[in-house]
């Protein structure tokens, strides 16, 4: 069976806007960092896909088509996943299956958003069928708050737990050189925030930004040869859920579920809180993070408040989420699931510096976005599966 | 973002137009934010790339070999055409500047297309007033010059690169309603009755209506009226304003199953009562709709959703 | 996920909707929802059955962002493993089939639609391009064509109505056949005379349509159970050309040269001329004439000789792109009307192919052809 290893990453300098270059020359940056981790040269590069948001995001249609300029990739295969805000990991996801088919060796994946360029909300928003309920939208934010509002009422997701999850990843970030929002936080000030879509408030919500990471994935002894710290993938789905299908409650994300059953079940997890030592998720808003919690089976139905409180998920704790800082430390969306994937690499073979989660082994990775229908899981380790 | 508008009454709704307009703030990065700068001066800028390829405009990497620019240098505004079309807009032109590796394409102006050839000479037209913009370079026109020009290295008085192209993109459509929500909107617009379709095997009623259950996949195979009253099954509070907003906060989003139906409408939520306290309107609240003066055949025909006095509940 | 050795991969069946100018009474997701039940049709396999969906659209032709997530439902994808490639359906298909190779499905789905007919198609082709440089020059899919065309002209020494040949055969074709909305081949004059974009006509342009294509893709233990007579994914490749025009080879198309090389070379073929079907995608008649030589079917210039020899049948039997391109869904079209020849699904249409048992199907992608994916595939014997 065909193992394939992350064996190189790389991360621009994010920002809320990058004046300095362009959408192609940021991903650029990404691309030559990871190839400078893995000792690599285009050349050796048999294919890329790249990953982005909605192209509205950035008022070019199929992106990729310009960035091959910029990356080098004249000639090679290249194409783009595009799986709203978890595309990151859905591209990742299509390049491991390049490789296990054989159809290519050495993938270099690339995703990007460069979201000071467009209107980040206006062009959610048209995430919303035309015909139904697109007047309405404030991106997905008034829909993720109502739905938070349900489960503040069902499931305790607290106001105050959700806090606890903004101070939390705030603080963390403080220690990430490539977060650009670096401001600690306390609960009484998230709590004491503006409403944007209450129960949403602005310290619920991530900075708008400009960034690019990019990850090269190779399988076995190639893997081994290109480096001795692979980040083996041990299991990665991407699943998902009709949008307005029947009954959809939208109080656990069922794909979220069904993706962690499918990924725990080939990477051999029984108790997900046990056997992780860290885990990175792509929390577009702190309410999120809570439901995730209970969607990867951390915690109970209705224990993600309780869980977040312990201090289980803090630096330091049992299972540190998020030690990047997550979203709240830099958001480019279309790049953020992959960060989340290229941090979990980072961490299982200790090069994540000051946010490193000691002696980390195994690492948990979710993504996910659209109508948060769209719901990807990971898990990375430093031992070969 | 977004506007929609909604059609005459009298036409036959086949379609709905829809246009999503947006203003953007572009970044060229460094090769070509500075030849976008220079236009301003009237000077073509070119990058240099590894074994001395020469792009103009600028670039900040080689699209032949990915090599990123190296120096710049300046050339002369004037070239020869490698290739042209006209079309009902005009002639466009491939243009290759002399000391120059790679042609670009621009508008070929002031020329008869019948006279031109593959190997005119052209010279650079610029816009009497410059706007940061690859038009600040209006196009090219044949040129009574047939001399040719050396690129000069790397100017000194280099203008610093342009950071920012304002742009706005406008997309048109016109959306087709398609048999189901034609009948949903028809009975909208006509009758204020709001109806389904019944899923042939889970027998859920779905609401917008369509051909195949979304769970399922067995085809629908029955209109059913829904009632305009209904549950919150979630909602929130907008406060936030955005640049192509549509309404005008604070208003109560709200995503909210009809009675009769197993799907999600989105509306908002408003009336005397909910909007005394609207964080106090809450997921499970019982509402109704409240319909619009206006016949339009869409969901802009319900003004909003109410809340539902218990005594008035008739569930 | 229990094999070292990639698995072989087949479509098992594959179905579109009718290829029309305009579906102005239907939505997306009834094209959609109606080529899927028909992929599923009679084929055993119910939709619990198929593990993933990979689909091709376009936000900008939708007029939606995410576009695929409005979508899920009628791709029959809910609750399945499901990703969106933007870009042509047949890159779709070789996910697919990369997935299912490497043991980790053994159903899986492709979808690919598009609906021209709702948008400025023209803001579909020049969102295409970097917005500082191109875009601002008024550039679009007219006038790339033209530009090439020029060129690719004098290199051969044609004439404009020498591409008559190539889009005449292309509407007589597709006037056969019974998925495209053509009676007849057009005969106003405007049609095969009025400039375009000198020195092409309308004629010459490939036609928009509407509709959508659904391809259901089995690993061997599916397929031999349930395909009378499964078609075989025997070699698959893509590449990718630079970006700006003026700076791409003038007249050919090296990027389809090294995705027809990548496939071939799987395939184990010496030739694409080994090949009983042939189905491309071109945007342009001179589009057309590139690929085919870029695929080595004819020499530099001379894929106009395909035209004038009688013996080329095989090529594009459904017409081709040119009469309808349903743009994100042009490719995978291709390998569905060479798919269910090679299957004898097509029943006899008596054209010379009934015997037919290999194909390789090209389908492109991007502002004037920049990125090309060529797939092969075998019938069972």
């Amino acid at each position: 069976m065909t193992r394939v290893a992350i064996v190189g990453t790389g991360q621009t300098v994010h920002a809320r806007r990058r004046t300095d270059v362009s959408q192609a020359g940021l991903a650029r940056e990404a691309a030559v960092e990871a190839l400078a981790d893995a000792g690599l040269t285009m050349d050796d590069i048999d294919s890329v896909v790249v990953a982005s948001g909605p192209a509205m995001f950035g008022a070019v249609n199929q992106p990729e088509k310009w960035l091959v300029d910029a990356l080098g990739a004249r000639y090679k295969p290249l194409v783009r996943v595009t799986s709203g805000g978890g595309t990151g990991l859905a591209g990742a996801l299509a390049a491991i299956n390049q490789i296990k088919a054989g159809a290519a060796r050495r993938v270099l994946v690339v995703a990007y958003d460069k979201l000071s360029e467009g209107q980040l909300q206006a062009s959610i928003s048209t995430l919303y069928d035309p015909f139904w309920g697109r007047e309405f939208a404030v991106g997905i934010m008034g829909f993720s708050a109502a739905y938070w509002h349900a489960r503040i009422k069902r499931l305790g997701h607290t106001e105050e737990a959700a806090a606890m999850v903004a101070v939390k990843n705030r603080h963390h970030a403080m220690a990430n050189p490539k977060a650009h929002v670096k401001k600690e936080v306390t609960v009484e000030e998230v709590l004491a925030s503006r409403p944007l879509c209450w129960p949403i408030k602005i310290l619920d919500v991530p900075p708008i930004s400009d960034g690019a990471c990019a990850v090269i994935l190779a399988a076995d002894q190639d893997a081994e040869s290109i480096t001795s710290t692979p980040a083996w993938i041990h299991g990665m789905a991407y699943y998902c859920e009709a949008d307005n299908a029947a009954d959809r409650s939208m109080l656990q994300s069922e794909p979220l579920q069904i993706a962690a059953a499918n990924v725990y079940k080939a990477a051999g997890i029984t108790n997900p809180f046990r056997q992780f030592d860290v885990a990175e998720v792509q929390e577009p808003y702190t309410c999120f993070e809570l439901s995730y919690y209970e969607g990867l089976g951390l915690c109970p139905a209705g224990g993600a408040a309780e869980l977040v409180a312990s201090g289980a998920t803090t630096m330091g704790g049992e299972l540190p989420v998020n030690p990047s800082g997550g979203c709240m430390g830099a958001n480019p969306i279309g790049a953020t699931a992959l960060i989340r994937l290229a941090e979990a690499a980072m961490q299982v073979t200790g090069k994540a510096g000051a946010h490193q989660v000691p002696n980390a082994s195994r690492a948990l990775v979710q993504a996910g976005g659209g109508w948060a229908n769209l719901r990807g899981v990971a898990v990375v380790g430093a031992e070969k599966n | 973002m977004t506007t929609i508008h909604h059609a005459d009454p009298s036409e036959t709704m086949e379609s709905m137009p829809a246009q999503i307009s947006m203003p953007y703030t572009l970044t060229p990065g460094q090769a070509t934010g500075i030849f976008l700068a220079e236009l301003r001066n009237r000077r073509l800028i070119g990058s240099r790339h590894g074994d001395g390829t020469i792009l103009v405009p600028a670039q900040d990497f080689c699209g032949s070999t990915g090599e990123p620019v190296t120096n710049f240098v300046e050339v002369a505004a004037a070239g020869e055409l490698q290739a042209f079309t006209t079309t009902a807009r005009g002639t466009i032109g491939m243009v290759l500047i002399d000391g120059t590796s790679t042609p670009f394409v621009h508008q070929i102006l002031q020329a008869d297309p019948a006279a031109l050839e593959i190997g005119t000479r052209v010279e650079a037209v610029w816009a009497v007033e410059a706007t940061g913009t690859f038009l600040d370079l209006a196009g090219f026109r044949p040129a009574g010059n047939p001399n040719t020009f050396e690129p000069r290295e790397s100017p000194g008085d280099l203008a610093e690169p342009l950071q920012q192209v304002d742009y706005r993109m406008t997309l048109d459509y016109q959306h087709a309603y398609g048999q189901y929500y034609g009948t949903l909107f028809d009975g909208v617009k006509n009758s204020r009755r709001i109806r389904g379709v019944r899923c042939s095997e889970c027998r859920k009623v779905l609401l917008p209506p369509r051909s195949h259950c979304d769970v399922c996949f067995a085809p629908t195979h029955e209109w059913i009226d829904v009632k305009p009253t209904g549950t919150i099954q979630a909602c929130s509070v907008v406060h936030i304003e955005f640049i192509g907003q549509r309404l005008t906060p604070p208003y109560i989003y709200a995503e909210i199953v009809l009675d009769g139906s197993s799907t999600r409408l989105i509306h908002m939520v408003g009336g005397d009562a909910a909007n005394a306290d609207k964080h106090a309107v809450e997921p499970g609240n019982r509402v109704r709709a409240v319909w619009s003066e206006r016949r339009t055949g869409s969901l802009a025909d319900i003004e909003h959703f109410e809340l539902l006095p218990a005594d008035e509940d008739p569930s | 996920m229990t094999s070292s050795t990639p698995g072989r991969v087949a479509v098992v069946n594959s179905a579109q909707t009718l290829l029309t100018s305009s579906w102005s009474d239907r939505q997306h997701i009834d094209l959609i929802s109606e080529a899927v039940s028909r992929a599923l049709k009679g084929t055993g396999i119910r939709l619990e059955d198929v593990d993933f969906v990979i689909d091709s659209g376009s936000d900008f032709l939708d007029g939606r962002s995410i576009s695929n997530c409005g979508f899920l439902g009628a791709m029959g994808a809910h609750h399945k493993e499901e990703s969106r490639v933007e870009e042509d359906g047949l890159w779709s298909l070789t996910y697919a089939a990369n997935k299912i190779a490497c043991g980790s499905a053994a159903v899986g789905l492709v979808v690919a639609y598009s609906k021209p007919s709702e948008s400025d198609v023209s803001a579909f082709w020049t969102g295409l391009l970097e917005p500082f440089i191109q875009r601002p020059t008024g550039l679009d899919q007219f006038s790339a064509a033209g530009l090439y065309a020029q060129r690719y002209l004098a290199k051969a020494g044609l004439k404009a109505d020498d591409l008559h040949d190539v889009s005449r055969r292309a509407w007589e074709r597709a006037a056969r056949n019974p998925f495209v909305d053509v009676d007849e081949v057009p005969d106003d004059r405007s049609f095969w005379f009025e400039d375009v974009a000198t020195p092409l006509r309308r004629s010459d342009m490939a036609r928009p349509v509407d509709g959508a294509v659904a391809v259901l893709v089995a690993n061997a233990e599916v397929a031999d159970q349930i395909a009378k007579r499964p078609v075989w994914i025997t070699g698959q490749g893509s590449a990718i050309d630079q970006h700006f025009l003026a700076a791409r080879e003038p007249d050919s198309l090296p990027a389809c040269e090294a995705a027809g090389r990548t496939a071939l070379r799987a395939t184990g073929a010496a030739s694409a001329k080994e090949f009983d079907i042939v189905e491309v995608s071109g945007t342009s008649t001179v589009g057309e004439l590139m690929v085919l030589e870029a695929l080595g079917l004819a020499e530099p210039h001379r894929g106009i000789d395909l035209y004038r020899d009688e013996g080329s049948s095989g090529i594009n039997p459904s017409g081709g792109a040119l009469p309808a391109d349903v743009i994100m869904a042009t490719g995978l079209a291709r390998l569905h009307e060479a798919a269910s020849r090679l299957s004898g699904r097509t029943g006899s249409p008596q054209d010379g192919l009934d015997n037919a048992r290999t194909a390789l199907v090209h389908g492109t992608g991007g502002f004037a052809m920049q990125n090309h994916c060529v797939v092969t595939m075998a019938a069972a014997s």
